[in-house]
């Protein structure tokens, strides 16, 4: 799977990256990929699995998915 | 007195004299700088119902307490006058180096009344203050009148802050630059200068704001470990490595990317202009501001060669992006170097821009009123053709030049629900839809729709996020939705905005100051007082922050706005027409019930928005009561 990172998650992506991929076994919980990379999820705001919004507590990852989670953002 | 140099040139552009006022300490208390200390003149010198454009009314320029303090993101100072877009109180900041090198210089402030008999430059060299003629850079670019500045003062680091040829054509949004990539945009301040013959004002000091600290070893101290602080907090450093181009990507997967005219909140093309595009196609070096660590600034290639006025913002990426319905990042930076080269502001010109294109869609514009430009969402070249029109007041760019109201009121019909604007001045590139907190504070600045009033409501959506923590000092604990209204959503914008206010008043940049970014609420406050020795609380220092915009609420009321002026766009009460957030609209009644609710919280009538003699005098500011109409007391 690819995940992408935007906002300040990036500043928490192995090495700051701003996307990775990841080779999964099987369907997995995004929320234990996440917690696996040490990416703390009080700071994801959005999540889009494939273009959709998606939950980061339920949502389940393939290989084959591109996932994008986003920090808040604000003005300036 | 610590932290100020407490001195204010005073100029007189009709009879060409200038004087010194020297501020007390007990006047500096409650007008430090900035927002506060413009405020304050303006409501006491400023004649009610001045036109913008007569040599009556006043430019003030203040720096903030800290402006030029040692401390990342204290750069900011303040341009005020009564604003030619809006009608009521105007206001614009900027970071970058002149309002440091106004402080260098000796003075906290400029105040220019009168109008000059021919175009003129003020030349500030420490207490050396002249007036020169710049009958030879009216009409020039401001790349080309800065270099010419410079080299006629034979010092390359003089700080230049200017107009623009649209500022000399009394465009109703334009602006002013420093260093021709920090700008004072909003509130068409640059036409009230233009107003008075006054193309530039050149400043160079020397004075370090140390030897004017209270305890400066202290401040250096804060200074030096915050510096250490961006690269280590995810807010700073996400400023550092994307900028505010890093925005677009986010607020399109939200939803919340307001375009075409802030019909939708998604952009079919947002992958032409996000950052990464950016970053590809544009970006040739990074800057920063005076003494700023965050280094969020961007340099760029436009048409092959290094650009002299930096790259596109956000607001400028939006405006004439996705809410153009554009997907060219060239014809977005080229738009952006226009702007700064007339000196425009990129969010109303932007915005402008896109509500022409709605009008020409729906045939209250023809290619007889745009001579001949195909003036539909998407077409790059007629933007860019339209950004100069409007900068000479050319053709249909005189109507526009007027901003979106006014030429709504002209072009009749549908076209006030196209003019996406409050109180005349347009809205950032922030869709409210999607974080109500942002729709209040389009709706009740004093300055028109202003995107800067309060930490965005995302921040504080999540129960155990670094901005939410990071707020408690302020008071603010509990998360709540972004989309949501209430009284707790009210008791929470209410302190952002005091929060936000003593920003402006003491010099800081939204980008410095959590909860928007890295810099704790106890560290601004040790800045503060390291600076002059006082021993504010957090409670004192939001009171300095609220005393600011009372009187920019005064300023309003007497100029006749009520609370009918306090609302927003027509179409933000109707659901967005695509992404995630597609039928989302603001809840009118909760809306206004939520309006009426903040106006309580600040000590204003609950129904008419005036404050009340209570606040008034709890914020020392029971001599403006009289100031306040008849009618509202």
């Amino acid at each position: 799977m690819k995940l992408t990172s935007g906002g300040y998650l990036t500043f928490y992506m192995p090495e700051r990256k701003r996307s990775i991929e990841i080779q999964l076994n099987g369907p997995t919980p995004l929320k234990e990929i996440l917690t696996d990379l040490h990416i703390p999820l009080e700071e994801i705001h959005l999540v889009a699995l494939n273009g959709e919004q998606a939950d980061v507590e339920t949502a389940i990852i393939r290989n084959a998915d591109v996932v994008q989670i986003f920090s808040s953002v604000d003005g300036g | 007195m610590y932290g100020t140099t407490a001195k204010i040139l005073r100029v007189d552009l009709t009879s060409g004299t200038f004087e010194t006022e020297t501020l007390s300490e007990e006047f500096y208390r409650l007008y430090p700088g900035g927002k506060a200390l413009a405020g304050y003149i303006l409501l006491n010198e400023l004649p009610p119902h001045t036109d913008p454009f007569s040599p009556d009314n006043l430019l003030v320029i203040a720096s903030g307490l800290l402006t030029g303090a040692p401390v990342s993101t204290a750069t900011r100072y303040v341009v005020s006058g009564r604003s030619p877009l809006t009608g009521g109180y105007g206001e614009s900041e900027a970071g970058g180096f002149w309002g440091p090198e106004l402080k260098m210089a000796g003075w906290e402030a400029i105040v220019v009344k009168g109008k000059a008999p021919k175009p003129v430059y003020l030349w500030i060299n420490g207490d050396q203050v002249e007036i020169r003629s710049a009958e030879h850079l009216w009409g020039k670019m401001t790349a080309e009148v800065q270099e010419a500045i410079r080299t006629e003062l034979a010092d390359e680091k003089v700080r230049v802050l200017q107009i623009g040829p649209a500022g000399e054509k009394l465009v109703r949004f334009a602006g002013l630059t420093n260093d021709l990539r920090h700008f004072n945009g909003r509130n068409g301040l640059g036409a009230v200068m233009g107003s008075k013959n006054l193309r530039a004002i050149a400043v160079r000091g020397s004075q370090r704001y140390q030897a004017m600290a209270y305890d400066a070893k202290t401040l250096l101290g804060i200074g030096g470990r915050l510096a250490k602080d961006v690269k280590e907090n995810p807010l700073s450093w996400d400023l550092q490595v994307r900028g505010t181009p890093g925005l677009v990507e986010p607020l399109n997967a939200g939803g919340i990317l307001p375009t075409r005219n802030f019909r939708q909140g998604a952009f079919e093309n947002m992958d032409d202009v996000k950052w990464e595009a950016y970053e590809k196609e544009l970006l040739t070096a990074r800057r920063t501001c005076y003494a700023c660590a965050v280094r969020c600034k961007r340099e760029v290639a436009v048409d092959g060669r290094e650009s002299p006025y930096g790259g596109p913002e956000y607001e400028t990426i939006g405006a004439f992006g996705p809410n153009c319905g554009v997907s060219d990042i060239h014809a977005i930076a080229k738009a952006n170097e226009l702007c700064n080269a007339y000196m425009l502001d990129s969010i109303s010109c932007g915005a402008t821009i896109a509500f022409a294109m709605e009008c020409f869609e729906h045939g209250l514009l023809t290619v007889g009123d745009t001579g001949g430009l195909d003036l539909r969402f998407g077409n790059a070249e007629a933007m860019l053709t339209m950004i100069e029109m409007i900068a000479r007041r050319e053709g249909l760019g005189d109507l526009l030049a007027e901003g979106s109201k006014r030429a709504a009121e002209k072009i009749g019909g549908e076209a006030a629900f196209f003019a996406i604007q409050v109180k005349g001045q347009e809205l950032a590139m922030h869709e409210p839809r999607g974080k109500y907190n942002v729709g209040m504070g389009y709706a009740i600045s004093e300055i028109g729709a202003d995107h800067l009033v309060v930490t965005h409501d995302p921040a504080f959506a999540k129960p155990d996020a670094i901005q939410l923590k990071a707020a408690a000092p302020l008071g603010i604990t509990k998360a709540l939705p972004p989309r949501s209204l209430g009284e707790e959503k009210m008791e929470m914008f209410y302190i952002l905005e005091k929060w936000g206010s003593l920003e402006k008043v003491v010099g800081f940049c939204f980008f410095g100051p959590a909860p928007r970014s890295f810099i704790p609420p106890e560290d601004v406050l040790l800045s503060i007082n390291s600076a002059t020795g006082w021993n504010l609380t957090m409670d004192e220092a939001l009171q300095i922050g609220e005393r600011a915009t009372n009187m920019a609420r005064i300023f309003n009321l007497r100029e006749g706005f009520t609370r009918k002026d306090d609302t927003l766009p027509e179409r933000l009460f109707q659901g967005l027409e695509n992404g995630p957030l597609q039928g989302n609209a603001i809840p009118r009644d909760e809306f206004d019930a939520s309006l009426t609710s903040l106006y309580r919280i600040k000590g204003w009538h609950p129904e008419t928005g005036v404050p009340s003699r209570e606040r008034l005098e709890a914020l020392s500011l029971g001599w403006a009561l009289e100031m306040l109409p008849q009618e509202t007391k």
